[in-house]
Formats: structure tokens, sequence, C-alpha cells
């Protein structure tokens, strides 16, 4: 009985820490962002003031100076959770299984490849702000080539019609070092028999990418399309250091609302706001999840 | 036995360091300020921190109380470290913040004490007068606020911040090395809207790329607040341009009057620096202090940063924004608003050495030591030391502050607006009209009547 108790109590002493760290920085910080969801709160009163579904009533249709913007930042928020997981799996798809298939430098051409990834973050989207400008690289190479009439002469963040889409391709171009990676793994976990015995059957390269390694990284790509959906709910970086959600608005998203709620509405009591369209955006992440997963489910 | 007691004696003093660390190093709550006390301060402006510290040696010298000031920037960054440090009871004993404004929801939330006591006449003497009561809450602001909002707990009359800086903004800088290239005069600013906007069409004519007026739209409302708003109460009078955003208004942006308003705005639609809505606002005038392009629109403090990246003062014509020819006034008088202000933490145990160093730094001499650092215009009139003390460019901008009290405008009275007020929406509206002109000014007025609308509804 004494050792049995020894035991429980040593297993626990091992586990503790990591069950002391989660109740802290997991349990307690959603419990307590759930809890300010139903509250008015600006960070600094002593107290919060409760009023139940009324955040979530005001974003969503009650108060007519914030759900309209709620639902222009929705409506932006769906074309990228959209456009940059699928635009991310139908380049690094044939981007890796060209790379899987080079025989010379594929070490190289690999790094390269993965250069995106490992150069990530806020000093990149700055240096995209440079490129996109209106005197940047991007309009100077269209115009070298000829290509004049393309290039935007306000730059490709400050004009309406392309702000969105450049935000987009620059999510995309963050993303794909690693899908690739992913099917890079997915394709040399692929028995090699199962494409020879294709190929001795007459398949054609097209058929056998069609048939066989489509279906066989399904899983893959459901991992590559959770990740792309949940990145492009969550983050709001690129659109703060970009555009700050301009021109004109045609930039924001949820998850910058969400940010600017918090943190740039003086110091209004807008926290509880906050947190409930934070509650929001992570109901959509979930039924985004499940219906992706039940597609695919249904794909396989 | 011997080691258990060295453990004992280790740990006592681990705790002794760990609350020697924890505790803020001065004395009591209400001990009178004493030498050899030391004070902390937070600033959300870098300008300021170096500005404050070299005051700071000064008052160390009188008083033997030393202060340590620390920038906090930008200013998300700012508001969030006091959020948790107000949880976690750490705040400084003194806070620099937006006047008239954050400084007055800090103290209504209970972090700022109310020093009303302990600041006497003569000391609010010393503030230019339409800054004096900057730190003041008035019943009037009580009123306004939404129902949730601290200010409804908070005790009409309570003071919680003295006026530090001042300004106004609507203040344009020309570049004068680009107004001589393009033919025009760079010592006489334009008299009027209209000279304005030709002197624009002059020099991006000469200069198609780097001719043109920058401001940083990506934070939307600024071109809102710091031209249209000069602009259009030039342009109707105070009253009318206050009914602009007034309850269920007919005479409002959309109103004949308000379209005119909007349409003098719409104006500069061909004169912005080309992708002037991604810029913020230090890199707009960056932008500008590079030669980027002729003409930079900003608030008395702009002088200072384009100053500190380069550009030389007397190399700018510095003029508030003209009004129109056909306008309700001919000229604009800028009143001086506070831009920031200093309290003292409710949690601080200096109090007294606290007030003792806000009341030298917005003493003239102390006043003075920080505007000469930091090129910003100090809330505390310096009278006839200004122009030595800040520089003959950053006085002479004083000269807008005073004129005809109804072609006066006060951008610190926001008595006009609903509960609530967002910048943020209108000013998405005014960069929808210029510079992408997805709105001709009918249909932007209409749009601002829908957004004040919404907001009076929300209020309520």
């Amino acid at each position: 009985m004494a050792t049995r108790w020894k035991e429980w109590l040593t297993g626990w002493a091992f586990v503790f820490p990591a069950v002391a760290l989660f109740a802290v920085m997991g349990v307690y910080t959603i419990g307590s962002g759930l809890a300010l969801s139903f509250a008015s709160w600006n960070g600094f009163t002593p107290n919060w003031i409760w009023v139940g579904l009324e955040n979530y009533a005001d974003l969503l249709w009650a108060d007519p100076s914030l759900a309209p913007a709620v639902r222009r930042a929705a409506w932006n928020t769906l074309h990228v959770c959209v456009a940059v997981p699928l635009l991310t799996v139908l380049i690094s798809l044939p981007l890796a299984v060209t790379l899987n298939s080079v025989r010379r430098l594929r070490g190289l051409l690999r790094s390269v490849y993965f250069l995106p990834y490992v150069t990530t973050g806020i000093a990149t989207y700055y240096a995209w702000r440079y490129l996109l400008e209106p005197e940047g690289s991007i309009n100077l190479m269209l115009r070298s080539a000829g290509l004049g009439s393309l290039a935007r002469p306000q730059g490709w963040l400050a004009d309406p019609s392309t702000a969105l889409w450049t935000l987009i391709l620059i999510l995309v171009w963050s993303a794909v070092p690693t899908a690739t990676l992913l099917y890079l793994t997915g394709l040399q976990a692929i028995d090699p028999s199962m494409v020879e015995a294709a190929r001795i059957d007459g398949a054609a390269p097209r058929q056998v990418l069609r048939r066989i390694i489509v279906p066989l990284l399904t899983p893959m790509t459901a991992g590559i399309v959770l990740l792309g959906v949940r990145d492009s709910l969550h983050g709001f970086q690129i659109f703060l250091i970009m555009t700050n959600g301009g021109p004109g608005g045609h930039t924001s998203v949820l998850a910058l609302e969400t940010y600017e709620l918090a943190f740039f509405k003086g110091l209004a009591p807008t926290l509880g706001l906050s947190s409930a369209l934070g509650w929001l955006l992570f109901a959509g992440a979930v039924l985004l999840t499940l219906a992706n997963a039940r597609l695919l489910r249904r794909v396989r | 036995m011997a080691s258990m007691k060295a453990r004992i004696l280790s740990l006592a003093a681990v705790a002794t360091l760990v609350a020697a660390g924890c505790s803020s190093g001065g004395g009591q709550p209400g001990e009178p300020a004493a030498s050899g006390q030391s004070l902390t301060m937070w600033t959300f402006k870098q300008s300021h921190a170096t500005a404050l510290q070299k005051a700071a040696e000064r008052f160390t010298a009188q008083t033997g109380i030393s202060v340590k000031v620390e920038a906090v920037t930008p200013d998300d960054v700012f508001k969030s470290k006091i959020q948790s440090a107000a949880q976690t009871g750490d705040l400084p004993d003194v806070l620099e913040a937006h006047a008239a404004g954050e400084d007055l929801e800090l103290g209504a939330s209970g972090l700022l004490a109310d020093i009303g006591g302990d600041v006497n006449d003569a000391w609010r003497a010393r503030f230019l007068p339409s800054t004096r009561n900057a730190g003041v809450l008035d019943q009037g602001r009580i009123d306004r606020a939404a129902s949730d909002s601290p200010f409804k707990q908070a005790k009409a009359g309570s003071m919680y911040a003295v006026p530090f800086t001042a300004g106004a903004f609507g203040i344009v800088y020309a570049n004068k090395e680009k107004l001589q290239a393009a033919g025009l005069s760079p010592d006489t600013p334009p008299a009027s809207w209209e000279e304005f906007v030709a002197a624009l069409k002059t020099s991006t004519e000469k200069d198609p790329r780097a001719g043109g007026l920058s401001l940083g739209l990506k934070v939307s409302q600024v071109g809102y607040n710091w031209i249209y708003q000069p602009l259009a109460h030039a342009y109707l009078g105070r009253e009318k341009f206050q009914g602009l955003f007034a309850k269920g208004t007919t005479a409002g942006f959309g109103s004949p009057g308000g379209v005119k308003t909007l349409d003098l705005y719409g104006q500069l639609t061909p004169y912005w620096m080309p992708g002037a809505t991604t810029l913020g606002i230090d890199e707009a005038d960056i932008a500008f202090a590079q030669g980027k392009s002729a003409y930079n629109v900003g608030g008395t403090f702009t002088l200072a940063f384009l100053a500190q990246n380069g550009m030389s003062p007397d190399k700018v014509l510095a003029f508030p924004i003209p009004p129109s020819e056909s306008g309700a006034h001919k000229d604009i008088v800028m009143a001086p608003l506070a831009l920031t202000s200093l309290g003292v933490t409710s949690t601080s145990e200096n109090r007294a050495a606290a007030l003792k160093w806000i009341d030298y730094v917005t003493s003239p001499a102390g006043a003075g030591v920080v505007a000469k650092e930091s090129l910003d215009l100090p809330a505390t009139d310096l009278g006839a030391e200004a122009a030595t003390l800040m520089g003959p460019e950053l006085a002479a901008l004083q000269k807008y502050f005073t004129g005809a009290p109804e072609s006066t405008y006060d951008a610190g009275d926001t008595t006009f607006f609903p509960g609530g007020y967002d910048q943020v929406k209108p000013g998405e509206v005014f960069v929808r009209l210029s510079p992408l002109k997805e709105l001709d000014p009918a249909r932007a007025g209409r749009e601002l009547d829908a957004v004040f609308g919404a907001m009076w509804k929300s209020a309520e």
C-alpha cells in the first residue's frame, strides 16, 4: 500500500509542473477569456460589468456602428480562409512532386524553396512592403518588361482592387514551404512499387498523380488545409503591419478587428467585445474544421 | 544540522532580496518628499524620455530625489503594459498619458490619483489657458459617457493629471527647396485653401512623383481630423460645423453645406503622394523629410520629428490648414490643446515626491529643459523665453494660437460628438472619398450621416 502511494506521489510529482502550467496558462486563460466575453471592461477598472450575451448581439447585429464592420471583416476573412489553403495546396503539391522526382541538386532546391519559411515573419512583411511600393521592385520590373499597364501607380497595397489579393499571395508564399515539406514527407512514405506497377500497367504520369499520389496524400492535404484555415482565421500581423485594414477597410479581417477592439479603442470598455469576437472566431474555426474533416472523409 | 541552518539562512536572505526587489523603494504613502527617494515614470514618447531624463538630472541635483524615466512604445504596448502592471500592482509612480482622454479614463478606472487638492491656483495659472482643465473630469463628460464607461463611477471635478505638452493638429509643412524649384514662394504661406490647392497642383506638375502631399492615411482618421475638421470649421463657422455631427440633424454631412466641405476636401485627390494610404503617421513624416513629397500635414509636434529625421526646421515653411475663400472665416486660429499630461498613480508610495517632480517638470525651468531637448511645445506658458528655449521655428507656430475667438478651431472640444465616438469609422469614409475616389462628396455625405447616426444610436 505504502509503495503504491509512493508511486502515485512520484507520478504526480513528475506530471504536476505540466498540469500546473496548463491550468494557469490554458484553463485559467480560456475560462477567463470566455467569462470576459459576457462582460464590459477596459482592462483597468477593478470590476467587470456583466452584460450577458449583449457583446455577441452587438457584434452580430445589434450595434449599428459595430456590426457592419464585423460583417465586412468576416467577408474578407472568408476570402482569405478559402484562397490561402486552396492556393497553398495547388502550388505546393506539384512543387513537391517535382522536387521529389528531380535527381540533381535536390538538396539545394529544397533549401531554396524552404527559404521563405526560415525568413518569414515581421521582417519579411516590411521587405514585401518595399517591393510593393509605387516605386518598388515589382512595379519597376513590370515597367521594364513593357507591362507598365499592369503596374499599380499607388502601389499594390494602396490600391483597393489589389490590396487583399496581394496579402493573400504573401500568406501563400509563407505557407508553401511547410506544405511542400509535408507533401515531400508524404511522397517518400508512398510505396514506390505502387507507382511502378501503375506505370507498367500503362498509366501516364498525370494519371499516376491523379489516381495514386493525390488520394494517398489526402491526410496530408487535410492537415495542410487545416493549418491554412487556422492561420487565416487567427493571423493578423500581416494585416496590421502592411495595411492596418486599409485602404478604406478593404483588408480588414476578423482577427485584426479583435486586436483593434482590445488595444486601439482608447480606453473604452471594449475588451469584452474583443473577447466575444475571439470566441466567435473560435466557433468559426471549429465549424470549418469539422466541415473540412467530413469532406475529406467523404473524398477518401 | 549546520547545513539545515545554512539553508534556512540562505532562504531568508533570498526572501529578503525578493521582497526588496518587489518593493518600490520609497517611503510610505503620504510620506513627505525626501532626499534619497527614487521615482519611476513611464512615457509613451521616446523623444520625451531623453528630455525628461535630462530634466530629472537637474531635479535630482536640487532635491536629491532621483527619477528613472522609461519609454514604452508604441501606444498599444504602453496600454497593455499599464493593464498588466495594474493587475500585478507594478505601476510606476508617474505616468505620462494622452491628455483629456486617456488620463481621465485611467483616473476614472482608479489608476491615477485625484491630485486636485495638491495643484493650487498658482500652479494651474502656469499653463496655457485652453489646456488648464485638460486633466479635470467634468460633469458634461460623465453625462455623455456610455452607461458602461468608468466615467459613470467617477466624481465630477476630480483632477487626475496636469497638462504637460500642448499643440495643435492641422499644421502644413512645406519643403522650401521644392517650393522654390516649382516657382512658388518659399516664405509666404498660401492665404486660402484655393491657393493651397493651386500650389499643390504646381508642385505636383513640376515633380509628379515627389511634389505632392504626404499624410499617414494608414491611420485612416488623420485626414478627417487634421485637414477636414479645421477646413470645415472655417468654411461653415462653429455652429454649423458642430451641427454636422448633431443627433438627428438635417444639416449633416449630406446637406448642401456639408457636401461643399467634402467637395473642398476631395480637391486634394490628385495631389496625394503615391501610396499615402499605406503610410503610418511617422512614415509619412519620414517620407517628407526624405524629399518624397513637397507638403506634409501634421501637428506642432511634427517639427521635432522632422528635425530628428534630418530635416532642418529652417528648411520648412509651416502654416495651418488655410480657410476657403468662400467660407465663413477668412483665417484659421488653432486653440492649443493639451496633448499629453502627467499623473500620479494611485498605488504610488511616493506621492509627495511624485508631485514635487511633476511640479518641477511643469515649471518654466523644467518645462524649458524638456522643450529644448524634445522640440515639443510645453503646456506651460514660457512667455518671453519661448523663442530662446524652443527655437524660432517652433516659437513661430505659437502665433497661430491667438486670434478671433469665433474663428478659433478647438480640436479639444468634443462636447458635440456622440458618446463612445470612434473617429476611425468616419476616417475610413474620408479615405474612400480621397484618395480612393470610391465615393463622390454627396455619397460620402450620406455615408457619414449614417455613421454618426449609428454612433448616436449605439450611445443610447
